[in-house]
């Protein structure tokens, strides 16, 4: 597990160790009372709040509005279909980014060093610009299905406004992430671990499978987790590159703010939204807690 | 010039530093020398300030400084690892503490190039770290140190992150400009051959606690405790069991006029000399280091005996000699019981000598 | 299990095809003048729309307005974070552990969902369309920036560089001023550009808390591309997006893959 500092090791200079504790820790939650209570007047509260108005009606608690959430076929499918993209995506990014990952460890020199390059690209590019980048790249007439032609190749149906777009979209910026993350985990695993195995007679999917996954559960859950709750959220892909039913819950939810202007509605699909994100975060959080070298 | 009373130091109920009491003298180089783990490095970090000590007192020039701040103290500290600052040159490095200080910058300049010229780096100004070695980075350390005047220096182990050879020149340097300024300095060390070449006076540690305080020479000649004894320089041991004023040593007895019990017997390996009446070994080994010949013996009991001689007196292996002690070092319970001085041999038992 | 090359070089060219596709298309779009299908480069190059979109105020305000606000707030956001990340780094204090992980917590949440809830209480503010409003959210964002990498920073400092200042007399205001800070300059510069270039591009905060009165740059962006006119948009792409990505790339100098990693906490 990674720890956050180097040198260090996280130890503090001797005269700070020495201000009393008292005083360390007056400083201490001084310092960081400010972003904190950002934190807590602009997270916490609003969202207490919200899921407090969600429960009243007229002053009365009542969950009529989540059965009407729930029993809306129209609202359902776009949440199913949220919750589908997200893992369908997640699963595709997940499994690019590890076989690059793999590529990665075991190979060396300019090729692999240009792939690592690409494979970071899409973190210096904002979902605003990979939205409008891909409906002029895959959309129609664009410069794919150009190319395409080029090869002569001419039934290029385009992407844009189908499912389709969006599920390109989410995997081409989450390469980034897990590439790192699994290759972080990947660089635990020693060559001779590996060596060892093939030595043994083993070949290549089974060293995949017993030697090298097991290890790296732990990074694939957390990258996991943080790609599905990051697509389920996602805004300006879907709104860009979807198609306009079913609608992603993000969508959704502003064409329900915006333009039918039902604050009661939005915020209900706002907590669903926010209560499946939690169940995921809690799993990540969970998971890293357990390696509680994080915070020390 | 420097007054350690009584200092007391623990980490989590692990004492560090056990109830440290010695005096430095203006001008004086003083080593603090032990193992690791011996709470040198607490006690020179207690001395500086930036770490505090649980009780016990600080005195310099006759001030109690253990409540004061370390960056209030006249004490500055060359680290083993020399700090230097990455973003600044060698110059506004060496200039920092004048800086907060708030000299004018012109008698900053002047007075950073004095010391550097005093160390040697006078070319190396406007270098920055990176671009030095180690041996040049600490002597910019100690420049740094230099500038601001103290009336201590602290150094804890600065030179043991370097090669052997580079370490004895900056020894060398470092006693030559200490002693040209007349700096009080305390130096940390592990390595007893570094101590007994600086200090003018050493000051032993051993499990937090101060074992012994006195001249290389003296704490060579006279140890007065097991653990300084076997620390400093080699030693012959031998345990063994006193009765009736008379011990066994490697097989020969010997007389020694102390209460019965069990002793620790040490004895230097120049120390040794040639008897008839001696403790019979077989030559194993003939090293020749150089200047003298290191010898090693096995006893008739089955020991090793090392025995330092001139050149010229090497015996042959698989000779059988015989030697005695010249000086004897008793000690029981780690404290010293007696030094003998050519311990004569005992007659068989029972009679008197 | 090593690879042949051309297995490599395969690897190679579809990334290649597919990281930088997208992009190129848009940079060949912005220096086009005409683009006929099915030419696979534009028929006729120029700068003609990158002079046509600058008179115009719909285009500069709206870019002016974002730097601004993210400018404001990316800066507020270092001054408040950047102390507390020393605390978090150095500094012994109760619930320190909880509250560092609030901060990974909060990145669990839905942005989108959170706009909402923060939306609706600031339509009771009168904070909709406001100006101030749509910084102190992006001050949000920021701030999940501004934690954890300056936080990494601090604690790779090694703390004998602090010591020796502090010996040599400087007080501990002074030590955190020279010593501390320009020792962790770079990681904090480059956690600063990453929050600044995050905020920039932000579609979700400014549909929902600054429309319609405040129009930054990104719905600017939206709005052009629903457009016939292809080019203005990919010019405002270019125009705004390269020297972003110029920016991240110097500053990923100073941060490595595991303090980005890092900073999502894994």
């Amino acid at each position: 597990m990674p720890d956050l500092g180097t040198t260090s090791g996280g130890v503090a200079p001797r005269h700070i160790q020495r201000t009393g504790l008292g005083l360390q820790a007056l400083a201490g939650l001084a310092l960081v009372a400010l972003p904190v209570g950002l934190l807590g007047t602009l997270i916490l509260w609003p969202t207490v709040r919200m899921v407090t108005a969600t429960f009243l009606i007229d002053g009365n608690l009542s969950s009529d509005r989540y059965f009407a959430f729930f029993n809306d076929t129209y609202t359902m499918a776009n949440l199913r279909y949220t919750l589908e993209m997200g893992l369908v995506s997640a699963l595709a990014a997940l499994a690019l980014s590890f076989g690059i990952a793999l590529y990665l460890r075991f190979s060396a020199g300019r090729i692999a060093t240009l792939i690592h390059g690409l494979s970071l690209f899409p973190l210096f590019v904002p979902s605003i610009i990979i939205s409008y980048a891909l409906v002029r790249f895959l959309g129609p007439n664009g410069l794919f299905q150009l190319l395409l032609e080029q090869v002569g190749f001419t039934h290029y149906r385009t992407p844009y406004l189908t499912p389709v777009g969006p599920f390109l979209a989410f995997v081409w910026e989450n390469i980034p992430l897990p590439v790192l993350v699994l290759s972080a985990g990947l660089s635990q695993v020693s060559d001779h671990a590996v060596e060892a195995a093939r030595d043994l007679g083993a070949k290549a999917p089974r060293i995949l499978f017993e030697i090298l996954l097991p290890q790296m559960r732990r990074s694939l859950l957390i990258a996991f987790a943080l790609i599905f709750m990051g697509i389920i959220g996602a805004f300006t892909v879907p709104y860009m590159l979807g198609p306009p039913a079913p609608e992603m819950m993000s969508v959704f939810m502003q064409r329900t703010l915006g333009n039918l202007h039902d604050p009661e509605a939005a915020q209900v699909q706002a907590v669903v939204l926010m209560v499946i994100s939690s169940i995921v975060g809690g799993f990540y959080i969970a998971t890293m807690v357990k390696s509680s070298e994080v915070v020390r | 010039m420097l007054q350690i009373d009584s200092i007391t130091k623990t980490y989590q109920g692990t004492p560090a530093v056990r109830d440290a009491s010695f005096r430095v003298a203006r001008g004086e180089l003083v080593c603090l020398l032990g193992p690791s783990g011996c709470g040198k490095s607490t006690l020179l970090r207690i001395i500086s300030g930036l770490t505090a000590c649980d009780s016990g007192t600080v005195s310099i020039e006759g001030v109690d400084m253990t409540a004061t701040q370390a960056n209030r103290r006249p004490t500055a500290m060359v680290f083993q690892s020399h700090a230097l600052w990455s973003h600044m040159n060698v110059a506004q490095n060496v200039g920092f503490g004048l800086r907060v200080r708030g000299l004018p910058k012109a008698e900053i300049a002047a007075k950073t190039a004095a010391v550097l010229d005093l160390v040697g780096l006078s070319a190396f100004a406007k270098r920055l770290p990176a671009e030095l070695s180690g041996g040049q980075a600490q002597r910019v350390a100690l420049a740094r140190c230099l500038v601001v005047e103290p009336k201590v220096l602290l150094m804890d182990e600065p030179f043991s992150a370097l090669d052997a050879h580079l370490r004895k020149g900056l020894r060398e340097e470092l006693k030559a400009l200490q002693g040209r300024l007349d700096l009080t300095t305390i130096f940390v060390t592990h390595d007893q051959e570094e101590a007994m070449e600086l200090a003018d006076r050493i000051v032993v540690m051993q499990g937090g606690r101060v074992e012994q305080v006195g001249p290389p020479g003296a704490l060579y000649q006279n140890p007065s405790t097991l653990g300084v004894a076997q620390f400093i320089g080699a030693m012959n041991t031998c345990t063994s069991n006193l009765r009736h004023s008379a011990v066994d040593w490697y097989g020969v007895t010997l007389r020694m006029p102390l209460p019965d019990g069990e002793v620790a017997l040490l004895c230097r390996p120049e120390d040794l000399s040639i008897d008839p009446n001696g403790a019979a070994a077989r030559v194993a080994r003939v090293i020749d280091l150089g200047p003298v010949t290191k010898v090693n013996l096995i006893t008739e009991t089955g020991d090793l005996l090392t025995w330092t001689c001139p050149r010229d007196q090497a015996p042959d292996l698989g000779r059988v000699m015989t030697l005695l002690p010249r000086r004897l070092h008793a000690f029981r319970g780690g404290a010293l019981m007696g030094l003998m001085e050519a311990p004569l041999p005992a007659q068989a038992q029972g009679a008197t000598a | 299990m090593k690879r042949t090359p051309f297995g490599g070089l395969i690897l190679l060219v579809s990334m290649g095809l597919a990281m930088l596709g997208p992009i190129v298309t848009v940079i060949l779009w912005a220096f086009a003048v005409k683009w006929r299908y099915p030419h696979l480069l534009p028929t006729e190059w120029g700068l003609k729309y990158w002079f046509a979109m600058f008179g115009r105020e719909t285009v500069i305000t709206p870019i002016l307005t974002s730097l601004a606000l993210t400018s404001i707030a990316t800066t507020t956001a270092a001054l408040i974070c950047w102390p507390a990340a020393y605390a978090f780094a150095r500094l012994k204090f109760p619930g320190r552990q909880l509250l560092l992980f609030s901060f990974i917590a909060a990145q669990a949440v839905p942005k989108f969902a959170l706009f909402v809830s923060i939306a609706v209480i600031f339509l009771k503010l009168g904070l909709v369309g406001n100006f101030w409003g749509v910084v102190v959210v992006q001050m949000l964002s920021a701030v999940l920036f501004m934690i954890w990498i300056p936080t990494a920073a601090f604690r790779g400092i090694p703390p004998a560089l602090e010591e020796a200042a502090f010996d040599l007399g400087a007080s501990r205001l002074r030590v955190f001023v020279l010593i501390t800070l320009p020792q962790a300059m770079p990681a904090l510069a480059a956690s600063y550009v990453l929050a600044f270039v995050s905020i920039l591009f932000e579609v979700d905060s400014a549909l929902l808390i600054g429309a319609p009165t405040i129009t930054t740059m990104p719905l600017l962006l939206m709005s052009l591309s629903a457009q016939i006119i292809v080019q203005e948009a990919a010019v405002l792409c270019v125009l705004i997006w390269v020297p972003c990505a110029v920016l991240l790339l110097l500053s990923r100098r100073f941060m490595t893959a595991r303090g980005i990693a890092q900073g999502f906490g894994a």
